[in-house]
């Protein structure tokens, strides 16, 4: 079943112009795509066009086979109602590149609070959703910590798991671990696999390459806001045909031969 | 001529100010049970992006903050009778006037405080707030409201505190509040004692006022 379908998705900020171009793709079910690109390359802002914190300038967005947004053939840029924006939302699950948790509930809030007052859970079944999800991140004694005693890598998984807690889906990371010690990118790393082992439907921007290649299903280059080439990961990093792909890639592997 | 000389007379100024002080801190307690909340209308007015809402409460803001307190207690005690057509006046209760400059200027103080409070929550929060498909209202009552309190405890503290003493103005409408009455005694017997004693209860109610932030500070002191 196809998740998640753009096309032709333009974005322009008044101060900086046209920063995502005509950007088309699609996502399957259980398909992860890993998005890669320089630095200001419009990644973080297709994520957050995707996840309706920004309003696009032209395009389609469909979620599961519904239309979050479409452009008439006037050019006119029409969103679904809130009411359906609201059950589009539910669908889509985001983790920030620094976590953005709550800092005044404890973990199991962070985690439990949009189920309950979102889904309509019960706290008991919120509860109990929760501890499993904990489990799964290693993280069953933190429970009752405050996001401030957690490392980095500790909030991230939280977040993680605040996000599956709402049965999204589909989830969208933009850089999970660039915010991380290069030490705790790892136990982030594991827990993505992990999911990806389970076929959870994920949109990862990242600057882990290595990650992306054993990872993902399809991998995105985007520079310039366009989207430069599409293709499995050993097509694009075994041997990408466009010339700025390969220019990215070989300026990427240097620098990271050097530190 | 000390208080602890005369016995008696120490109970019958202590009973006088004890009065007084039970006016003062009516005009504390309905001056903050109005203006706090009123406040975070104001400072929620402030941020609206509709300038026909935000630029009234800018010169609301700007007045109140910018003349004297003093001032605006005598003019809500005599705008209604001497600006509107005849047939139109009325004047109100001395104490309704008071409380009504009260509550309108520290809301206008208590507004700017909330404003800079909601300002330095971190967008992320409401990002992640909106992904996660809580409402606007869920979003500021659940995440924003609760940081913000923390955040801004102490500059909250400081009006309050300045409330305290600031209800001393009220004397200037003829409501015989704890200064005023100990004014008038001090006159009266040709001592300065009243006055004494009066400093030494707005000390007093300011050391609860800071006791009681202390321990706020403290119950929210869980997170960071
Ligand atoms: N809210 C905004 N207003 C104006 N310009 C923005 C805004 N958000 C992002 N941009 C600009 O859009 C471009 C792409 O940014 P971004 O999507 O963050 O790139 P990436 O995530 O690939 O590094 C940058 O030039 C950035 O300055
Ligand atoms: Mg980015």
């Amino acid at each position: 079943m196809q998740i998640l379908k753009v096309e032709n998705l333009y974005k322009s900020f008044a101060g900086s112009g046209e920063v995502v171009t005509d950007v088309s793709f699609e996502i399957n079910e259980g398909e992860v795509i890993a998005v890669i690109g320089p630095s200001g390359s419009g990644k973080s802002t297709l994520l957050r066009c995707l996840t309706l914190l920004e309003r696009i300038n032209h395009g389609t967005i469909k979620v599961a086979g519904e239309t979050m947004v479409e452009t008439t053939p006037q050019g006119r840029v029409v969103y679904a109602s809130e009411e359906q924006l609201r059950k589009i939302r539910l669908r889509l699950g985001m983790v920030f590149q620094n976590f953005n948790l709550f800092p005044h509930f404890s973990v199991m809030r962070n985690i439990t609070e949009a189920p309950i007052y979102v889904r309509g859970l019960s706290p008991a079944e919120a509860r109990e959703e929760a501890e499993k999800l904990l489990a799964k991140i290693g993280l069953t004694d933190k429970a009752d910590a405050y996001p401030y005693q957690l490392s980095g890598g500790q909030s991230q998984r939280v977040a993680i798991a605040r996000a599956l807690a709402m049965k999204p889906d589909i989830l969208f990371f933009d850089e999970p671990t660039s915010a991380l010690d290069p030490e705790l990118t790892g136990e982030v790393l594991k827990v993505i696999r992990q999911l990806a082992a389970e076929r959870m439907t994920m949109l990862v921007v990242t600057h882990e390459m290595a990650f992306a290649r054993d990872v993902a299903d399809r991998v995105i280059f985007m520079d310039k806001g366009q989207v430069v080439e599409e293709g499995t990961a050993e097509q694009i990093f075994g041997g990408p045909e466009n010339e700025r792909t390969r220019n990215f890639l070989r300026n990427f592997n240097a620098n990271h031969k050097l530190d | 001529m000390s208080i602890f000389q005369m016995p008696t007379n120490a109970i019958k100024l202590m009973t006088l100010l004890f009065n007084g002080v039970l006016v003062s801190l009516q005009i504390f307690f309905l001056t903050l049970l109005f203006s706090l909340p009123l406040g975070l209308l104001t400072a929620l007015g402030r941020m609206s992006s509709h300038k026909w809402i935000s630029y009234p409460i800018r010169l609301y803001i700007l007045i109140m903050r910018g003349t004297p307190l003093l001032l605006q207690l005598i003019f809500f005690y005599f705008a209604p009778f001497y600006m509107l057509p005849p047939g139109f006046r009325f004047s109100l209760p001395r104490f309704t006037a008071a409380i009504i400059a009260f509550s309108l200027n520290y809301a206008a103080y208590f507004a700017e405080i909330y404003r800079g409070g909601i300002e330095s929550i971190p967008v992320g929060q409401y990002e992640a707030a909106a992904v996660l498909g809580f409402t606007r209202t869920q979003t500021f009552f659940k995440i924003i409201l609760p940081q913000v309190v923390k955040r801004i405890l102490p500059p909250i503290s400081n009006e309050v505190i300045t409330l305290v003493k600031d209800t001393a103005l009220v004397q200037i409408l003829g409501i015989s509040e704890l200064f005023r009455v100990a004014k008038n005694e001090s006159s009266r017997i040709f001592s300065t004692t009243p006055l004494f004693a009066a400093g030494m209860f707005y000390l007093f109610l300011n050391w609860i006022v800071t006791k009681v932030f202390e321990k706020a500070e403290k119950k929210l002191s869980y997170y960071r």
